[in-house]
């Protein structure tokens, strides 16, 4: 019996063997049955490697993260966390157009990312600006976490893009297609029916933007552009791409970002996801006063004064030089009462009156409470002091 | 009626919040055979292991270029790069240059005339003569 044992896994190891060689041999027959076969001498001038079966995948194994040099300078760039692994790292980095499986794309972590950062970017703008229009907050929401921002700030971490997606590209490069069709996660309650806004027939007005579009106010579903034709892989020759290739591009960084955020979260918790939205979101900065357009700042105005109990707005001249001259400046400045609300310099007595009220209109809407406000998830904290109610507005003067 | 608001984004301001570093990676090509590598084969095997662990943010590449003066590309954020050529440098020198090539921007070499440069608004606003009591000529 101990003699036989040694010899039957030989023989199962000699039948493997043979067995492979005729594979490899019927390979080799296919091979050489192939019609473009030209007679070259295969055992002299040997075919190519075949490709790796890397190749054949949508994006790169999650296992190929930890030899990727541009993913750890990633990781050390961002100053992330150790308990945050490269492979997630990776996995932020591939979009939905590189990859569908839900289970190797960034779709999941993004989303987490976008509800807390649009969660931190909102109570942050409503703290520190309680008495911004909703359509101004819509805007500054934008500005500081939409698509476009989103991407400036992927760009400046040194996020690089791969030129096509595929399972042979290193993992430290962002992947996405842009030649591809797919749709990206928008979080909000949708319409049943796009079409009827957009022939007019539903009014749109704030509140019901309040109540159904996404964080920024906007449609879900309904791309604002004209509704372009992706081009196809033999149009490929434009060098600098489209509105629609940049737009792609645009979303992915977007994405990628959002999934950081969201990895953050996930692996780091509550606090770490914070601290970092704090630092690479929020640090950013807008004059938030430019972001206005008044359509009639004079009759706002008014309605301001009579809602607040004011006296009513009176423009009065302050000063002036030239008034016959070529250059004539006139400071204007509107008081309701005693108190002067807001004044402007401009060279002509009507516009230098509406420059007035919109500037008094803005420090209306632009009350802060101060910089350093607190906000309310500074609450989930433990050991936080008690809360003191933040100043809430009692809304819109006007509605638009 | 109402307000309306007009599409603008934020803009970064980087070291307040987080700071990345511009550098994002080197390349470092050398010379086996000639004399002007000599330093750059001592640097590359006795300093930089450790500059490449002191800097875990910069990706770093190695790679020969025979017959040819050795050199130091820097690649920036801003997508472009600098290149330093190190022939007959001593070990430290070279230190020095990739330093030098760690610290930069990536921007165009400019002349800086004023000590500060902000994007905030001035805190004493603008002079104005139309506001004060002015002055008697």
């Amino acid at each position: 019996m101990r003699t036989s044992r040694p010899d039957q896994p030989f023989r199962a190891v000699r039948h493997q063997s043979t067995s492979a060689l005729a594979l490899d041999s019927a390979l080799e027959a296919t091979a050489a049955d192939e019609p473009y076969d030209d007679g070259t001498d295969h055992v002299r001038f040997p075919p190519l490697e075949r490709l790796p079966n890397a190749t054949k995948l949508p994006s790169p194994l999650p296992e190929r993260a930890l030899t990727s040099a541009k993913l750890a300078a990633l990781h050390a760039r961002l100053s992330l966390p150790q308990k945050l692994p490269l492979q997630t790292l990776a996995r932020a980095l591939v979009d939905i157009s590189a990859d569908e499986n839900p289970l190797f794309n960034n779709v999941n972590l993004a989303f987490v990312g976008q509800t807390i950062t649009h969660y931190h970017v909102a109570e942050w703008l409503m703290c520190r600006y309680p008495r911004l229009p909703m359509t101004i907050m819509y805007a500054a929401m934008k500005a500081y976490a939409g698509d476009e921002t989103l991407h400036s700030v992927a760009r400046s971490w040194g996020v690089e893009s791969a030129a096509e997606p595929g399972g042979e590209v290193d993992s430290g490069l962002l992947q996405f297609s842009m030649y591809k069709p797919v749709s990206h996660i928008g979080f909000g309650y949708g319409r049943k029916d796009n079409s009827r806004v957009e022939q007019g027939r539903w009014r749109r007005g704030i509140a019901n933007r309040v109540l159904f579009d996404d964080d920024f106010g906007e449609q879900i579903g309904y791309d604002t552009r004209k509704k372009a034709q992706i081009p196809t892989s033999s149009q490929r020759t434009f060098s600098y791409g489209t509105e629609e290739t940049r737009a792609a591009a645009e979303r992915a960084h977007a994405a990628a970002v959002r999934a950081v955020v969201g990895s953050v979260y996930a692996h780091c918790g509550r606090e770490a996801g914070k601290a970092f939205i704090r630092a690479h979101i929020l640090s950013r900065t807008i004059d938030v006063s430019t972001l206005f357009e008044f359509k009639s700042p004079v009759v706002e105005l008014a309605r301001l004064c009579q809602r607040e109990d004011f006296e009513p707005p009176v423009a009065r001249l302050l000063s002036e030089t030239g008034r016959l001259s070529r250059t004539p400046v006139f400071v204007v400045g509107i008081f309701s009462g005693k108190d002067k609300l807001g004044e402007a310099v401009a060279g002509n007595l009507d516009h230098a009156r509406y420059k007035a009220a919109m500037n008094s209109l803005k420090s209306w809407y632009l009350y802060s409470p101060g910089e350093n406000v607190r906000v309310p998830s500074e609450m989930l904290v433990e050991g936080s002091k008690a809360w003191e109610p933040t100043y809430i507005d009692i809304g819109e003067i006007i509605h638009g | 009626m109402g307000v309306k608001a007009v599409h603008r984004i934020t803009t970064g301001r980087n070291g307040l919040g987080a700071f990345i570093l511009q550098c994002k990676k080197m390349d470092f090509h050398y010379c086996d055979w000639a004399g002007s590598s000599k330093g750059m084969n001592g640097f590359i095997k006795s300093i930089l292991p450790k500059f490449a662990a002191a800097h875990p943010q910069i990706e770093f590449t190695v790679s020969p270029r025979p017959s040819k003066h050795p050199v130091i590309i820097g690649h920036y954020i801003n997508g472009r790069d600098k290149a330093i050529c190190v022939r007959n440098l001593e070990p430290l020198q070279i230190l020095k240059k990739v330093e030098l090539l760690r610290d930069a921007s990536g921007e165009k070499l400019k002349k800086v005339t004023k000590p500060v440069q902000s994007i905030n608004e001035s805190v004493r606003g603008i002079w104005s003569p139309y506001h004060g009591n002015g002055m008697r000529v």
